[in-house]
């Protein structure tokens, strides 16, 4: 690994670690713990982030997707919309009443952009929790982890909050040790 | 899964160089033992420079160019520009300065991704668009990742020590006492003179390989190759309008440069530090077709 990453700098070879599904469901139980210890019930919507490429191929995983969606809300009575942000990247955010259905179609939607070949470009999926000061648990997919994000006032985050939301969550998150990583997003369409 | 090929013939260049580069400082050094120069002092000088070139060689070109260090208060979007492409890529974020110039260009520096600054002059941000910006921040991130400032400047090490060498040659003529042959003295500047003239176009080489390399990894961070050729041809217009006084204060440091302030075409592609943007926009087509899915 560590010499991998040396001869891939020494010959300027760039690759994109793929992205790691695994532990997004982690968050559902995690949701009766933030509703039963801290009050805070989840958002009935939840996004996913990622980049659009130029490419037919990723033209046509979107195409994809959004035939996905609009046959899997016919099913489960959820809706979604599809938003680019001021960075070009591309929101879907979902709304259902139910947090299991949510989960499943954010792990739908990154499934199939994975399948597709586009999971390295998946930038993030994000839950809300609580309504008037939102906390919102981040799923990095690149390193399959969650971290905390409690945007305040302005462009400025609680991180005594969020430090203190790690460690309640800390056995039942996969959550980012890295806390350079905690990667904050503002403005975020939820 | 789209897969992102390696260009095989870019890395075999590399290896190349890298190889030719090692060749001709082994024999530089060999010979420099078997006439018998005392090479310890030249040594010991040697790892100092490049001591103080890795831990200092960042906040010098950062003031030397006048750049300052912005924090995310002062630039978000320029920031979060920056993050989100971290995040894909999974890299350590740098910092970024600004530098308040009308001439459109950015450059990285800083010995390893903890360290490393990404600086914009403010002329391209007025310049670029969004995407474009994106493409210039991805190139220069590449930079970071790829260690360039790192590589170059320990090849360009030996070099400089026979560019030395050469031009204080008559301080190891003098003192030849505790040497083989006396007779093979007169080789000296002979010799640090071909290796410097050697290894500074292998290293002009290899520069423009990293360049060509930085191209591709903003093209696979950004998924989008056509918005940096988009960028270098707004810049290198732009460049090329410019009066030259005010290029020659920025000359120095073309090495990091995305495109050189060189004014014209003179000196021909061998010793340019970046290939040409003709070149340049000629590989990220490429590398869109590559994206196609099409064979190259």
């Amino acid at each position: 690994m560590w010499f991998k990453k040396a001869l891939d700098s020494l010959l300027g070879n760039t690759t994109l670690p793929s992205a790691s599904l695994e532990k997004l469901f982690a968050i559902s139980s995690a949701s009766i713990t933030m509703q039963s210890n801290l009050d805070l019930g989840p958002s009935p919507r939840a996004g996913i982030c990622f980049k659009p490429i130029e490419s037919s191929k990723y033209d046509s995983a979107r195409k994809e997707i959004e035939e996905l969606l609009a046959f899997s809300s016919k099913e489960t009575g959820s809706t979604y919309k599809i938003e680019t942000d001021e960075y070009r990247f591309t929101w879907v955010i979902l709304e259902d009443p139910d947090f299991e259905d949510l989960i499943t179609g954010i792990h739908l939607i990154s499934q199939t952009l994975i399948e597709k070949g586009f999971g390295a470009y998946l930038l993030c999926a994000i839950f809300r929790f609580g309504e008037e000061k939102p906390v919102y648990w981040i799923y990095n997919f690149k390193q399959g982890r969650f971290y905390p994000f409690i945007p305040v006032l302005g462009k400025t985050r609680d991180n005594a909050a969020e430090l203190r939301i790690k460690s309640l969550f800390e056995r039942e998150l996969p959550i980012e040790e890295d806390m350079g990583k905690w990667y904050p997003l503002w403005g975020i369409p939820l | 899964m789209v897969r992102w090929p390696r260009d095989r013939g870019l890395q075999a260049r590399m290896m190349g160089t890298l190889f030719l580069l090692a060749l001709v400082y082994f024999i530089f050094i060999t010979v420099l033992a078997f006439i018998g120069v005392d090479s310890l002092l030249i040594v010991v000088v040697m790892v100092i420079i490049l001591l103080l070139q890795y831990f200092f060689s960042d906040q010098l070109v950062l003031l030397s160019m006048g750049a300052r260090v912005v924090s995310e208060q002062e630039e978000p979007h320029l920031y979060e520009t920056l993050t989100r492409l971290c995040a894909i890529a999974d890299i350590t974020r740098p910092k970024i300065a600004i530098v308040d110039k009308a001439v459109p260009n950015a450059f990285a520096t800083g010995r390893n991704p903890q360290h490393s600054v990404i600086a914009v002059t403010t002329g391209l941000l007025s310049m670029l668009n969004q995407d474009e910006l994106e493409a210039v921040i991805a190139h220069e991130l590449s930079h970071v990742k790829n260690r360039d400032v790192m590589i170059i400047t320990l090849a360009s090490l030996i070099s400089t020590a026979a560019f030395f060498i050469f031009r204080n040659s008559f301080m190891f003529t003098q003192g030849g006492g505790r040497s083989r042959d006396q007779n093979l003295w007169f080789v000296i500047p002979i010799l640090a003179a071909s290796v410097w003239a050697t290894s500074f176009l292998l290293i002009k080489a290899l520069s423009r390989y990293r360049e060509f390399s930085a191209d591709r990894g903003s093209a696979i961070l950004t998924g989008r190759p056509s918005q940096l050729a988009s960028a270098l041809m707004k810049i290198s217009g732009q460049i090329k309008h410019i009066p030259t006084t005010d290029l020659r204060e920025i000359e120095g440091m073309n090495a990091f440069f995305i495109i050189p302030a060189i004014s014209g075409t003179s000196i021909m592609d061998l010793v340019a530090t970046h290939p040409s943007v003709e070149q340049r926009i000629a590989a990220l087509e490429r590398i869109e077709r590559e994206m196609e899915g099409h064979v190259v």
